[in-house]
């Protein structure tokens, strides 16, 4: 007779709330989810997230899509190779400045390094607090205070990724094995020694791992910076959209995507050989 | 001893002394430190060469910042504080010195802010509604064939690589400015990355649970929903909460392309050099976000220690 009945009806003929929970949970279950389905069509609705919408703006970014074949640089290749190059250069040195902020920070964020919890706490929620701040926002500043121009992405770009990387230093440190240090010291090493041989070894290729994850993050920030003003690929994109040549549009976001998948793989390689 | 140590093969040990194989040794290894050395500082020069050329790309050194930098960084910095007096601090917002006057639009950020909130929310629930199917798909483990799974990887690793401010920007052009816009774009980032994410997640589960189901009659949706699920909902959960952070902080940012929420009010600001106005939106933003950092910590805590007792 068991044997005619299916998978789930034999399990609950064996075990009663095996395969369902008891219906007093079930209606509890599904009240949370019809609650969370009404608040979802609440929050869709005040985002004027309607169908016709939809319909209107997906016809209209078919037309587009269709202007954007096929790709071309109508005479600007060189200039848009030079702004990806700047793009990147950007990233290069914004990644290097976060880290040389970070380094310090990083160390005497970490608790086995200072014990002191006050100065742990006070650098920690520094830290989490500057990071809420989005890199296209610093970059609004730093326009303001730099002017126009690459530098004041490089900055951006620095000052969003600080308090990311020292909180991945800090913790990298605080993750490490204090047995090696505490071999030197106990076979008459100083403090520097055990740091440079007990300590380092262990979270260099950690942290030169975090670093290259954030140039790789980088190549992508860079590139939305110059739709603010601070130069690179993304003032050229800006441009082109506001002219509706997307031709063109396409042809750079083709370059774009190209070289930053070239790029993430060549550290991707990077990463896989310290790791 | 001597055949503890790596000699070169032209040697022949049993001829020499203990010293002079120990000098042999001592030799080729400083000859070996030597070429190490060599090809460290070759790597050191190489970068230090990109390195400087990337700053110099990037008009690190070149850049005219004016006289005094330093003072108009400074000049900036104070700026940006608003001007409060003590004494007036709690008049309307009609008298200058007063709170009031600093947070001039207070409810109309308020309700940017839930904007923002609103963008990050739905575009997450979005993402994660689509990403799910589609990670069983890239799962190596449960994809029904290999070029599915290629193509569906590939696909959401070239979508990856276009920053959600660039997408938003396109789609401006077509939905006009406003939220949506700024919904899809956050949807289709959200969805390549949990995509990835879960079917790493999926790729990460046992098996055995699956095959138990399939041996005892399952079908293929049983499977997934009692052999897989309860394995990996409290990873999804925790990644599509992750998500929603990256979200909020990013719809923040999409308002300054027009793509609606708090951002639209940030760039006007930068626009009229309210500075003291966007330092105020940058509270705002910073305490959103902060405030729901600890929040979806707490939930993922409590997700990822269910997933640990059970």
């Amino acid at each position: 007779m068991i044997a005619q009945l299916n998978l789930i009806e034999r399990a609950t003929l064996i075990a009663p709330n095996s395969v369902y929970l008891p219906w007093t949970n079930r209606v509890g279950r599904w009240f949370c989810w019809i609650v969370a389905v009404i608040l979802f069509g609440w929050m869709c609705h005040n985002l004027e997230l309607r169908f016709e919408v939809l319909v209107r703006g997906f016809t209209k970014l078919g037309v587009l899509t269709k202007a954007m074949f096929p790709p071309v640089a109508n005479g600007a290749e060189l200039k848009i190779l030079q702004s990806l190059l700047v793009t990147f250069a950007m990233a290069v040195s914004g990644t290097v400045l976060g880290i040389m902020v970070a380094l310090p920070l990083g160390i005497i964020g970490a608790k086995n390094v200072i014990r002191n919890s006050a100065s742990h706490f006070v650098i920690r929620r520094t830290l989490d607090i500057l990071r809420g701040v989005p890199v296209l926002v610093w970059a609004l500043v730093m326009i303001s205070a730099f002017g126009l121009g690459p530098i004041a992405g490089v900055i951006a770009l620095a000052l969003a990724d600080f308090p990311h990387l020292a909180k991945q230093f800090a913790e990298a440190i605080e993750n490490s094995d204090a047995k090696p240090s505490q071999g030197i010291l106990a076979s008459g090493g100083n403090r520097l020694e055990a740091m440079r041989l007990g300590l380092l070894p262990q979270v260099v290729p950690v942290m030169a791992s975090q670093s290259l994850y954030t140039l790789e993050s980088n190549f992508r920030n860079a590139a939305i910076l110059g739709v603010v003003g601070a130069g690179g690929i993304g003032f050229e994109l800006e441009e082109r959209i506001r002219i509706f040549a997307f031709d063109q549009v396409a042809w750079i976001v083709v370059a774009y995507v190209m070289s930053v998948t070239l790029l993430d793989w060549i550290s991707s390689q990077m990463r896989a050989r310290l790791v | 001893m001597s055949k503890s140590v790596d000699q070169p093969t032209h040697l022949d040990r049993s001829s020499l002394s203990l010293e002079q194989i120990v000098e042999h040794f001592e030799a080729d290894r400083s000859r070996a430190l030597r070429r190490g050395r060599f090809v460290q500082l070759l790597q050191v020069l190489v970068i230090t060469g990109l390195l400087g050329g990337a700053f110099q790309a990037s008009g690190f050194f070149s850049s005219y910042l004016g006289d005094g930098a330093i003072g108009r960084i400074a000049n900036f910095l104070t700026r940006l504080l608003p001007d409060l007096q003590p004494d007036r601090l709690f008049e309307d917002r009609t008298t200058s010195g007063s709170l009031m006057y600093w947070l001039y639009d207070l409810d109309l950020w308020l309700k940017l802010l839930a904007e923002t909130v609103q963008i990050a929310i739905v575009a997450t629930v979005l993402g994660a509604i689509f990403a799910l199917p589609l990670s069983f798909l890239a799962a190596r483990n449960l994809t029904p064939a290999v070029w599915i799974y290629w193509t569906v990887r590939r696909t959401s690793e070239l979508v990856r690589t276009l920053p959600d401010i660039i997408v938003a920007l396109i789609l401006v052009a077509a939905f006009g400015l406003g939220p949506i816009p700024g919904v899809i774009a956050l949807t289709l980032g959200t969805t390549a990355s949990l995509t990835k994410l879960f079917a790493e997640a999926n790729e990460a589960a046992d098996m055995h649970q699956l095959e138990a189901l399939q041996s005892s009659g399952g079908n293929w949706w049983q499977q997934l929903r009692f052999g897989l699920m309860p394995q990996v909902l409290p990873n999804l959960a925790s990644y599509s909460l992750l998500r929603l952070e990256i979200n909020v902080g990013g719809a923040a940012a999409l308002g300054i392309v027009g793509a609606g929420g708090i951002g639209v009010e940030l760039s006007r600001a930068i626009t009229f050099t309210e500075f003291d106005t966007y330092f105020a939106l940058l509270l705002l933003i910073v305490g959103l976000i902060f405030v729901l950092d600890l929040t979806s910590e707490a939930i993922r805590d409590r997700l990822i220690g269910a997933e640990k007792t059970a």
